[in-house]
């Protein structure tokens, strides 16, 4: 009775020990992997894909093919990825924020929702901030809003629809009467800001320089937690407005991925976070560093962030 | 102020055999894809920026910008040789070098090109390197208000002084502002026109349209009027003599003014982030033609024509890197590549950049003077191959364009979607041309309008809906100004000239302005 027991175990034990083993390496794919990646050539996403695919390509031995496919931030990509075969050789690589406004604001026009796939890991997330000149007369966002009030508005700047929401929602909340001016990047809002054109902006890393030169300041970060390149700043919800944004750039997979591949693809993709050129690379782009949050991490975030959205979006009207 | 040995040290740096073979390799590619209809060096540098990322810095943003600058000459070849620019930015070259090219002196049009090429893209780099930190400071003054009038002021420009009337030529921008309506609004990111395909959530791609009613109308023009027989695309005899195939320096001296507007004109609209090398090459050749003595002999092939045009487009290259290094802003596609590649070098454009990177700056300032040089000397080899192969037969040189097209569109777009846009572009730049609507109008207007449109929208937030609040903007009222005046006054003249002209059609050919078909 005592020996088969024992036996039993043995048995269990070894099977979970190999089918562990089967998961982390057995998988490969049945061809060439397309990574499609949800913006045009030349720009931080596109460069970021590809130095991760060679770098899968060199921890993993498969052929990775990276495909652009611009429109929407993402949404053209994922319109095509969400009719795809759900066998590990066709993921891609997204933003977090345009996607999600859009499901937010659109949802039943498009072709997919955040059920249409599966998850595979976050790569890096972009260090949102509330950026003004140095020599304006107030140091916090919570100040601005107040000196908003008092002078009959200032102006903001955004660069994409979600940071719009954010402005709109404490605007409802507070009576700022914060008017926003649209901008194409935040390199751009940084020019306006300069240039005395708006009072305050967004800044997705571009503004890390200008921190540095003393020619501008942060209120506020836009960001659920601190930033490294400046601990002492702390976040918009920290300050009373409860709302953030988190731009997390993700791999993902058509729905129906068998959990053997998921695994695969996931270790593929921590392993690749950790190759010396990707980590260089993430740095140089985005001054952070890589942050995968796992399968499980991906979808929870993506499903937290499309909570704050919708909610931003019903704030906001 | 930069210390001078960091100036020094930074243009050593670029001296040296490594970054000089990056540099001649960047420019041959650049040559060779700008002189490709549909294949252009905006989509070749996204293609070579992520290669980019395992080279020094120097030798990465060197290969780049010679394929940028390469790109500038190479754009000219097919628009003098085939009337098909290689890039948009060539379409004004070739209202006056395909003319001279037909006349048998493609060597002379070509060449003229070269020249003033390098001389726009010098003059503008020394510009850039002198005083690109004051430029930068009244360019930031320069707000959305602004921006916004001047954007007005060019759309008046251009469409009063290319093509038949004023009035078409508003039309023509009208239908161009249309066209790039369609896609996500600045404001709201509202989907507009999309009529269920996402592939047009950006808008029609740029290369689709561009290619497709610059080249690839031309094209189909040219394969339609195909008659059977064999013969080649550009004729010119053997034995020319010397002083066709060739560009004297007195005749250089003469377009001094010319090439100097062109210059002016170019560094001043590069400095401008959204302009963009097309609209000022159109300008330039507008204003050229406007003061000449004798405006009938553009679009004939004058050699002013091409020293206007090719002067204006390649000077907008060395001004485009003004708002790109100080504030980190691309004035065109081909710059938003190379701020790319800087971010991937960990080179982070901005106020600290002259003095934190400030040999590396110098570097890339050596490095751009030797692209000129290298443009210069491997153009001239390059021309005499161009000149040669343009004697194969038609049939044969526009069958490749037309594959060529093709292929760089599906590129650029990332699939067959891309394609279809570029036909039916093709087809609209067919019909618009047919009834004498001019072309290039309608696409300057479809390159400036998602800046207008964003100008426009960020004017009405800074203004708060008010147009009292113009009167804080006098730069922008003195533009609108001189919009208005523009319309009013080029209409009378247009009037003015019309009753001639249907005598002088008698004698001579209509001016070849919107590339229009010709009788071979």
């Amino acid at each position: 009775m005592k020996i088969n027991h024992l036996l039993k175990k043995i048995v269990l034990t070894t099977s979970l020990l190999l089918s562990g083993v089967a998961i982390a390496s057995d998988w490969t794919p049945s061809g060439p992997i397309t990574l499609k990646i949800g913006f045009g050539p030349g720009g931080a996403t596109d460069v970021i894909g590809r130095v991760i695919a060679s770098a899968i390509e060199t921890n993993n031995g498969w052929d990775v093919i990276v495909e652009n496919k611009p429109g929407g931030g993402g949404v053209a990509m994922l319109s095509g990825l969400a009719r795809d075969k759900a066998d590990g050789t066709k993921i891609g690589l997204g933003v977090t924020m345009a996607t999600l406004m859009n499901i937010a604001t659109r949802g039943d026009s498009l072709p997919f929702n955040l059920d249409s796939f599966d998850y595979i890991g976050t790569v890096v997330t972009s260090p949102l901030a509330v950026i003004a000149r140095a020599d304006a007369p107030f140091n916090t966002f919570a100040e601005f809003i107040e000196q908003s009030k008092a002078n009959g508005g200032y102006l903001v700047g955004f660069d994409g629809g979600p940071q719009k929401l954010i402005i709109n929602a404490i605007n409802a909340d507070t009576g700022a009467d914060i008017v926003t001016v649209s901008h194409k990047s935040g390199s751009e809002q940084i020019q306006s800001l300069l240039g005395g054109q708006i009072q305050a902006g967004f800044g997705a890393g571009a503004h890390i320089e200008y921190l540095k030169s003393g020619d501008l300041k942060m209120l506020a970060v836009a960001t659920n937690v601190r930033q490294p390149y400046s601990p002492e700043t702390s976040s918009l919800i920290e300050q009373g407005f409860n709302y953030s944004l988190n731009p997390y750039f993700y791999l993902t997979a058509p729905k129906g991925l068998p959990e053997n591949v998921k695994a695969a693809l996931s270790a593929a993709l921590e392993e690749a976070l950790k190759s010396e050129a990707v980590i260089e690379l993430i740095e140089n782009t985005m001054k952070t560093e890589a942050q995968n949050l796992g399968p499980a991490g991906t979808e929870a975030e993506l499903k937290n962030s499309l909570a704050m959205m919708t909610k931003l979006v019903a704030d906001s009207k | 102020m930069t210390d001078f040995s960091v100036i020094l040290a930074g243009f050593s740096d670029a001296l040296t055999l490594t970054n000089m073979l990056y540099v001649i390799a960047g420019v041959i590619v650049g040559q060779f894809v700008g002189a490709m209809p549909g294949i252009g060096p905006v989509m070749t540098m996204a293609i070579a920026v992520p290669f980019t990322f395992v080279l020094n810095p120097l030798p990465a943003i060197g290969l780049l910008i010679g394929i940028n600058k390469g790109g500038l000459v190479g754009g000219a070849i097919p628009a003098i040789l085939i009337n098909t620019p290689g890039t948009p930015d060539a379409a004004a070259t070739a209202i006056d070098g395909h003319p001279l090219s037909k006349k048998g002196k493609p060597l002379k049009a070509l060449k003229m090109a070269l020249y003033s090429s390098v001389t726009g893209d010098t003059f503008s780099d020394i510009v850039l390197i002198t005083v690109a930190a004051p430029l930068a400071v009244i360019a930031l003054k320069m707000g959305p208000v602004e921006v916004f009038a001047l954007m007005v002021f060019a759309f008046s420009l251009i469409s009063g002084l290319i093509g038949a009337s004023v009035t078409r030529g508003i039309i023509a921008t009208a239908l161009g502002l249309l066209a790039a309506t369609v896609g996500l609004d600045p404001e709201h990111s509202t989907p507009r026109f999309l009529f269920g395909f996402y592939d047009l959530y950006d808008g029609f791609p740029i290369a689709a349209v561009a290619i497709g009613t610059l080249a690839f109308a031309e094209i189909i023009r040219r394969l339609i009027s195909m008659t059977g027989e064999i013969r080649p695309a550009v004729n010119f005899p053997k034995d020319q003599p010397r002083e066709d195939k060739r560009i004297s320096f007195k005749e250089y001296w003469s377009c001094k003014f010319v090439l100097l507007r062109g210059a002016l004109i170019g560094t001043g609209i590069g400095a401008v982030p959204g302009m963009g090398s097309t609209a000022a090459a159109f300008m330039s050749y507008a204003s050229t033609k406007q003061s000449s003595a004798q405006p009938e002999k553009f679009g004939k092939g004058d050699i002013r024509g091409i020293a206007a045009t090719e002067s204006a487009n390649s000077s907008v290259a060395g001004a485009d890197m003004m708002p790109l290094l100080t504030l980190g802003l691309p004035g065109s596609a081909s710059s938003a590549m190379l701020i790319g590649a800087f971010l991937i070098q960990g080179i982070q454009p901005g106020p600290l950049l002259f003095e934190s990177q400030g040999q590396l700056v110098y570097g890339l300032f050596g490095a751009m003077l030797m692209a000129n040089l290298c443009n210069f000397i491997i153009g001239l080899f390059g021309l005499r191959i161009w000149a040669k192969l343009i004697t194969a037969p038609e049939s044969l040189i526009f069958s490749a364009a037309m594959v060529f097209c093709v292929a760089g569109v599906y590129l650029a777009t990332g699939g067959i979607f891309g394609v279809y846009i570029m036909l039916i572009f093709a087809l609209i730049g067919l019909v618009m041309t047919a009834l004498n609507y001019p072309v290039v109008v309608f696409i300057i207007a479809f390159f400036l309008a998602p800046r207008f449109e964003l100008a426009l929208g960020q004017s009405a937030a800074i203004l708060r809906g008010d147009p009292l609040r113009l009167v804080n903007h006098p730069v922008a009222l003195v533009l609108f100004g001189m919009s208005v005046f523009a319309v009013y006054w080029l209409n009378i003249r247009k009037k003015n000239n019309k009753p001639k002209q249907p005598k002088e059609s008698k004698s001579e050919p209509e001016f070849n302005e919107n590339l229009q078909p010709e009788e071979a």
